[in-house]
């Protein structure tokens, strides 16, 4: 129990104790404070000792506050305030750093350039070159046009603006005044037919010939007479019917048609010459020419590539040049010296350097002409057969490479071999044998390792062609192909093989015949579109193609199948064998006609 | 002159072509048959490029010249004609 009360007791003590620790605590606490406001209170003391010594002092008589107390802090204050007022704009300062950058910015855009210059002096270059090539004798200009050349490329990011400002629009009446300008006219007339060409000759570049196989049949294609194209114009070849067909030699894709007046347009001119180009697919004629009267027949001046010339219904032998740009014609005159009826067949025959205009009117006057000079013929020559009875001409062909020599067929059926000059001068021999007007004559006309160039071809409205040979004094035809039943209006050799010829009649129908495959059928045949009158064909001169005239004005051009037109060897030796055997079957005939007659 | 205005009717009239433009040596539209805006850009860089391509021409030889520009874009075909004075622009929709 005393343990108890021991720890008890030692427990009052430890209480006794730590009350006397906190009260130490305490009082050291208050001390502190005390001791802080002892602080205070001492400065307040010290003040007031000093305000008590001051009262003393002022009492006594002197001023000590003013002097000595304010004056350390003083200064201090001057100094602060001093520091202070440049201070204050220092709210500018931060953006001083930023007006240094503006600088440099400008600085990198002036940096750029210089390199630009560079790179376009050379054009300057050029552009000097160019100048100097159109106007060398002003370098002023030339020095100018390079300044400019070189400021406009010089900033870059504005370029395209003063592109727009460059591209100032003319006024109306500036428009006006250069779009009738010659330069601008003959500018235009120039490259829209380039620009034509150019929509017209669609070529896929893109085609990829992996991907699908070609579906016709080389040989079907090589034995077809298909028509390729067809030349037309709505205003100058409607309701004109064809009246002939040339090609020419100097450009070989350029065919020339003469139209015959249009009765439903009576105030358009009368005769009209197109000139087609079968190059290019352009739907618009090369060139128009125009004429008074209706034109009766065309062809190219073979030995001049700009001239044509042209036949009339009035007489007059016309002559376009396609290096003047008018539509108009140079004309004969007309006069008794030359033609006063239609001309219905013309040619030039001759060489390079000695050629003629040969041409021949339905009373049967036939003329010779100088290109240069259409004033008057150079010679004029009445055919009359037997001296009394004039020849109406409706067609004639000249012999191959031969200038002298020439057949003509008339209107009453006969057909006549003439010449030019010589002991022979005029009509020489008759061959009868067509009941109605001749209208198409040719002669055979196709180079080879044989000479067929006395073959004659003859079609007429009694619905047969005849061919006749001019050689061996017989004045009957050799053969007629009678298969057809309609006029035939124009036959026609082909240029390169020797046994083919093509026709074309009444009913639209155009054939090629070959003797080496069949006398009495054509080859191939192939009826034109809404089947109107074929009036005239032409080869051209690989013999691959013919432009067929018909009555309606308009040219097709048909592809011939190249197994068709092109020779083998031996066509020629085959022609011969073909040939005799006519003859023989025409003896035969002819036999059997004597032999009835007897009977 | 009114040939020129056939022959200009006839292209445009062909099937495929936008627009016909024809532009002076400065790039200046003289004829057009497309709006303002079209005409005025296509006139300005279809010239650049003209004048380019002439320069390039006649850099890799003097004595050659641009005759025909024909670009062949995935929509279009432009066809430029360029002479001394003037430029032929046409532009086509060659796949139609």
């Amino acid at each position: 129990m005393s343990d108890k009360m021991d720890r008890k007791a030692e427990l009052e003590r430890k209480k006794a104790r730590l009350a006397q620790i906190r009260a130490e605590k305490q009082s050291k606490a208050s001390r502190k404070e005390e001791e802080k406001k002892v602080t205070v209170s001492v400065s307040s003391s010290l003040d007031q000792k000093r305000k008590e010594t001051e009262d003393l002092l002022r009492t006594v008589g002197i001023d000590y506050s003013t002097t000595v107390v304010p004056s350390p802090p003083s200064p201090k204050k001057v100094n602060t305030t001093a520091r202070d007022v440049p201070a204050e704009p220092s709210p500018f300062r931060p953006r001083q750093p930023h007006a240094p950058q503006l600088g440099q910015s400008k600085i990198t855009l002036t940096s750029i350039p210089p390199r630009e210059v560079v790179t376009y002096a050379k054009e300057t270059q050029t552009t000097v070159e160019e100048n100097n090539q159109h106007a060398s004798d002003d370098e002023e200009e030339v020095v100018k046009d390079s300044e400019k050349d070189v400021v406009v490329p010089e900033d870059l990011p504005e370029e395209e603006e003063e592109m727009e400002q460059e591209v100032r629009e003319f006024s109306e009446s500036e428009k006006q005044m250069i779009e009738s300008s010659e330069g601008y006219h003959s500018f235009l007339m120039r490259s829209t037919k380039f620009i034509e060409r150019a929509l017209a000759h669609q070529i896929d570049l893109f085609t990829e010939y992996s991907t699908h196989g070609d579906e016709e049949s080389e040989v079907e294609r090589g034995m077809k007479l298909g028509i390729n194209r067809i030349f037309s114009d709505e205003r100058w070849s409607r309701h004109r019917m064809v009246t002939a067909l040339d090609w020419s030699t100097h450009h070989p894709e350029l065919c020339v048609a003469s139209y015959a007046n249009n009765d439903e347009a009576p105030y358009e001119p009368e005769g009209v010459v197109l000139v087609w180009n079968s190059k290019y697919k352009t739907t618009t004629p090369e060139y128009t020419f125009q004429c008074q009267s209706s034109v009766t027949t065309a062809c190219f001046a073979k030995f001049h590539p700009n001239l044509v010339v042209g036949g009339t219904y009035s007489g007059q032998i016309v002559l376009w040049d396609n290096r003047i740009n008018k539509r108009t014609a140079q004309r004969s005159k007309l006069s008794t010296a030359a033609h006063t009826h239609p001309v219905f067949c013309m040619d030039v025959v001759g060489t390079q350097n000695a050629h003629n205009l040969m041409s021949i009117s339905t009373d049967g006057k036939m003329c010779s002409w100088s290109l240069d000079m259409l004033g008057q013929p150079l010679e004029a020559m009445e055919l009359q057969h037997k001296q009394s009875k004039s020849v109406a001409v409706m067609c004639m062909s000249f012999q191959q490479n031969n200038v002298n020599n020439f057949a003509i067929g008339a209107e009453d059926g006969s057909v006549y071999s003439a010449c030019r000059h010589g002991s022979k001068q005029g009509i020489n021999e008759l061959y009868e044998g067509h009941m109605g007007p001749v209208s198409g004559i040719d002669f055979h006309r196709c180079p080879g390792q044989l000479d067929f160039s006395h073959l004659l071809l003859t079609s007429s409205f009694d619905w047969t062609i005849k061919l006749w040979s001019l050689k061996d004094g017989n004045h009957s035809c050799l053969h007629s192909f009678e298969d057809r039943n309609d006029c035939v209006y124009d036959v026609s050799w082909s240029p390169t093989h020797p046994a083919m010829f093509a026709s074309g009649d009444c009913a639209g129908k155009v054939d090629l015949w070959n003797f080496n495959i069949d006398t009495e059928v054509p080859v191939v045949s192939t009826v034109v579109d809404s089947a109107p009158a074929i009036n005239k064909l032409a080869w051209n001169s690989t013999g691959s193609q013919i432009a067929v005239g018909d009555s309606l004005g308009r040219v097709h051009l048909c592809d011939i199948g190249e197994q068709l037109s092109s020779p083998r060897q031996d066509e020629w030796t085959q022609f011969v064998r073909s040939l005799a055997e006519i003859r023989n079957l025409h003896q035969e005939e002819e036999e059997a006609r004597m032999v009835a007659r007897q009977l | 002159m009114s040939e020129v205005e056939e022959t200009i009717k006839r292209i445009q009239s062909h099937k495929g072509v936008i627009g016909i433009i024809v532009v002076n040596s400065e790039g200046i539209p003289i004829r057009t048959t497309l709006d303002n805006s079209t005409t005025v850009q296509y006139a300005g860089l279809i010239h650049q490029l003209t004048m380019k391509a002439r320069s390039t021409v006649r850099d890799i030889d003097p004595q050659n010249d641009l005759t025909f520009l024909r670009l062949r874009s995935k929509k279009h075909e432009i066809m430029v004609a360029p002479d001394k004075e003037y430029l032929l622009i046409v532009i086509q929709n060659p796949s139609e």
